[in-house]
């Protein structure tokens, strides 16, 4: 048998394009849309000035709790007749929270979403809201928390948020809260909430074939009975690093595996370093050949897969290791970890590891970008931090021409080991000991 | 080369409305083509007819294995290589592995498409000489941490290693898991894994499918160059017959006392291959029974009786083509709920499948949510290029794939009734039962 022992060449590089954006105003509100022509399904999706972060200290979780009451029906209808007419245009309502916005989104083919976007804003902006539901769901959703809480991983997170925006009022909280402060959400909390953050425009985003969609329609049914202007963004939160690092330890017996979570406050999304930063955590810990993943789990094997980035929102960052070892190599693991950050930040990133990260996070830009999900993500993105409509061009070139000098400054820069938080989660008893020689232990309850 | 053409068809009556255009080469490996110029990338995918099923006593978790070893270099690729190239020319990849398959893909910037094959081939023809112990048992540790991670460490996270042998007898092919046993992992030498490679990644025993921003010509041209050497293997053993009564004869329960938040169940019952036109029922029953927030499971026991916690209720079709495949229905009790009570409360809801006719409401609510579904499960290349390999492997024919949305669209209300009675009564029933440690 022969196989071609010599590797191809690339063929001639398509030229990649971004899908022509459209923006209409219209009955006092903004729709921005995006034509992907041939696709069966279209995507909108109400985006709100309604984060987590407008939430009251001591009540995180109020957005969660009622993106959740959004489908115990509206002034027009009850819970099952609204599922049955939604479910019946084959959409489902996917209302999320994070940092930034309140999102409501569905899906559905083409010629059926007028029907789906006037349900959807029934339920963003005309909710019942009865006190009896919104307890209900309340209370629901406190039990679902405790069963995500009782994996390994939202105890970490909540570990590791708590320490690095310690002095950050409600970004001390993880996104959805945790149970004590969504069992203390109150039935005024919820309707206060929507009163103030829901009834306000937005924007729509629309995407797929346009030729099947008029936006008029759209616009008409997204922005009926709003009112209000948008309210201009805060400032940055900063970026605060202690001088040492120390470690967080959180108990959970028996657990087979030790879930590391390691990081430091970072700038937010608007840096200028963005692009850079970005690079630099993929060499370190993003794509699948970057140095914490081949060190740790292809020369090592102890681990399924670990990762590094920066999260970056509108008004705060911070840089993240996120790993579940195996319990016995604990202590060989988190110090592998640290010695890969500090060697990176220390001496910087090498061109052939640069190629990677450049080509794979260009190239993304169009392998990821596929679907009507996929592009309302991605213009999501340009109105949440007010980036131009050629703003994804503008990024990949900026990928491509990034220089080993840059993305090796960013991670001087913006790479902090000496200030990390470590996060372990795992059977405490076992595990301790190894722990104390990266720094002062506290156990912390959660 | 022999060639077929299917001509695409109007959207109303296909799930596939995109050309597909297959070819065979001498060695035996199928080519399936999907051209869209819409965007400007391709998907490499290989479908090799090796799974969990095919794995004799004492060699079990081999497959999925070599999901892993697939990755770590081959004749003409370093380790750690394929993975480089891959992501450093802006592409994606994964691979998985079930009971029936194992598949291999990634969607590259088009350009790339011949690297991709190159590394497709090479894995396909040269792994074995490159195969080392470092390797081995390097790979061995990520799979034990990716049990630990996936399935041990994880509340409930055993549900579907308990299910597999309560549903299917000792010697069944689908009786044991694919993550398998690290004992029969730890047992075996190098040698034993180079045989398995020999045996079943084979050009015969696979299919290539590449859909996108590409012409068939090119691809069967290209197929042709960096695959058409790889010899042919004869004799690859089929998996023992899965073939089985439908519906089980007996009820069996299990129940487990471990760390988790809150009760749960998982009902299951055997039904009907994936494929078959039971099976299509199977699936439209599903989407009835628990898809979605006007299902029944959720209108009646999350709403309705407010007995099991609304985000984790629902029902699932698990689609295995060579036995029986499984129909999974779990609730989480809310607090204060005993698990009898929330057993009652499904029983009652599985059996009014059967006893209470599903109405035109809830048909046409299933039907809208599966083709959602279907249309959103191939708007990308790659989940278009999984769906030809697997039409092409289990069926011998990638054009089927566009039949399934109207064989779903063309189930009626008394195809359900039939269904649900002959698969779904108590006395066929696997009940696994999870329950917190301090109500012990």
């Amino acid at each position: 048998m022969t196989l071609i022992t010599v590797r191809p060449e690339p063929g001639a590089a398509r030229p990649y394009a971004f899908p022509a954006v459209r923006r209409i105003s219209a009955h006092g509100g903004t729709v921005i849309a995006a034509h992907l022509p041939g696709q069966v399904l279209a995507t909108a999706v109400l985006l709100l000035d309604a984060s987590a972060a407008r939430e009251t200290e001591g009540r995180e979780g109020t957005a969660t709790v009622l993106a959740k009451c959004l489908e115990e029906g509206t002034t027009a209808r009850d819970s099952a007749a609204y599922a049955l007419a939604l479910e019946g245009l084959g959409a489902e309502l996917s209302p999320s929270v994070d940092w930034d916005s309140f999102r409501v989104g569905v899906a559905a083919p083409a010629p059926l979403l007028a029907g789906a976007v006037r349900l959807a804003a029934e339920a963003a902006r005309t909710p019942k809201l009865d006190p009896a539901d919104v307890i209900r769901v309340r209370d629901d959703e406190v039990a679902a928390l405790k069963m995500d809480w009782a994996q390994p991983g939202p105890r970490a997170d909540a570990a590791l948020r708590a320490d690095l925006f310690a002095a950050d009022g409600r970004y001390r909280r993880p996104l959805h809260g945790d149970p004590a402060s969504v069992a203390a959400v109150s039935v005024d909390d919820v309707l206060e909430f929507h009163r103030s953050w829901m009834l306000r425009p937005g924007v729509l985003l629309v995407t797929g074939d346009l030729d099947e969609v008029d936006l008029d329609v759209l616009a008409e049914a997204a922005f009926a009975g709003t009112s209000g202007g948008l309210v201009a963004p805060e400032g940055p939160l900063g970026v605060p690093v202690p001088t040492r690092p120390h470690v967080l330890l959180v108990d959970r017996p028996g657990s087979v595996q030790s879930t590391l979570r390691l990081g430091h406050r970072a700038p937010e999304r608007a840096t200028p370093d963005y692009v850079p930063m970005t690079l630099a955590a993929t060499v370190l810990g993003g794509a699948f050949t970057s140095r914490l993943n081949h060190q740790i789990r292809e020369v090592k094997g102890y681990t399924y897969g670990i990762r590094g980035s920066y999260g970056m929102t509108r008004r705060a960052g911070r840089f993240e290791v996120a790993a579940s070892v195996q319990t016995a190599v604990t202590g060989p693991a988190v110090r592998d970890t640290l010695h890969e950050i500090a060697e990176t930040q220390a001496t910087g990133v090498t061109e052939a590891e640069l190629d990677v990260a450049r080509s794979w996070r260009a190239g993304q830009l169009s392998v990821e970008m596929q679907t009507p999900g996929a592009i309302a993500g991605a213009l999501a993105t340009l109105v949440v931090h007010g980036l131009p409509d050629d703003y994804y061009e503008r990024l990949r070139r900026e990928y491509l021409e990034a220089t080993v000098e840059q993305v090796s400054a960013a991670a001087a820069k913006h790479l902090a080991p000496g200030g990390l938080t470590l996060v372990v989660e795992g059977d405490a008893a076992v595990i301790r000991d190894e722990l104390a020689e990266f720094g002062e232990i506290t156990d912390v309850d959660l | 080369m022999g060639r077929v053409t299917s001509p695409s068809a109007p959207v109303a009556t296909t799930g596939y409305p995109w050309p597909i255009e297959s070819t065979r080469l001498a060695n035996g490996l199928r080519v399936v083509v999907s051209e869209d110029r819409t965007s400007p990338v391709v998907c490499v995918n290989l479908w090799y007819d090796v799974g969990s099923r095919h794995e004799p006593a004492g060699q079990t978790g081999f497959a999925h294995l070599f999901e892993h070893l697939m990755f770590e270099g081959s004749q003409h690729v370093r380790k750690t290589e394929h993975m480089r190239l891959v992501q450093g020319n802006g592409g994606s990849l994964n691979a998985t592995t079930n009971p029936d398959r194992t598949n291999y893909f990634e969607t590259m910037p088009a350009e790339h498409l011949e690297l991709a094959l190159w590394l497709e081939a090479d894995r396909m023809g040269g792994l074995v000489p490159a195969l080392t112990q470092e390797t081995l048992d390097n790979q061995r540790e990520v799979v034990k941490n990716e049990r630990r991670q996936r399935y041990d460490n994880v509340p409930y996270g055993d549900a579907w290693l308990r299910l597999l042998p309560l549903l299917y007898p000792q010697g069944h092919p689908y009786h044991h898991a694919t993550i398998g046993s690290m004992e029969d992992l730890n047992a075996a030498g190098l040698d034993t894994f180079k045989a398995f490679h020999q045996q079943y990644y084979a050009p015969n025993n696979a299919v290539l499918t590449v859909t996108g921003d590409v012409a068939a010509d090119e691809v069967f041209r290209l197929a042709e160059k960096y695959f058409g050497a790889i010899a042919a293997v004869t004799g690859i053993p089929a998996a023992p017959d899965g073939s089985l009564p439908i519906p089980a004869t007996a009820p069996v329960r299990e129940t487990v006392t471990a760390a988790v938040p809150a009760p749960r169940l998982y009902l299951s019952h055997r039904t009907y291959p994936f494929g078959t036109p039971g099976y299509d029922a199977i699936t439209v029953l599903a989407t009835v029974l628990g898809n979605g927030r006007g299902s029944r499971l959720y209108q009646r026991l999350a709403d309705g009786k407010r007995i099991a916690q609304p985000d984790y209720i629902g029902s699932y079709g698990v689609d295995l083509a060579h036995a029986p495949a499984p129909l999974i229905i779990t609730a989480t009790a809310k607090d204060g709920v005993d698990v009898a009570t929330l057993e009652a409360g499904l029983a009652e809801v599985v059996q009014s499948l059967a006893d209470e006719p599903v109405t035109d409401d809830e048909l046409n609510r299933a039907k809208a949510l599966l083709t959602t579904a279907w249309w959103r499960g191939v708007a990308t290349v790659g989940g278009r290029a999984d769906l030809l390999g697997r039409y092409a492997t289990q069926f011998g024919d990638p054009a089927a794939a566009g039949s399934r949305l109207p064989r779903w669209l063309a189930v009626t209300a008394d195809d359900l009734v039939a269904a649900a009675r002959e698969t779904l009564s108590p006395e066929s029933r696997v009940t696994l039962t999870y329950l917190p440690e301090e109500s012990a």
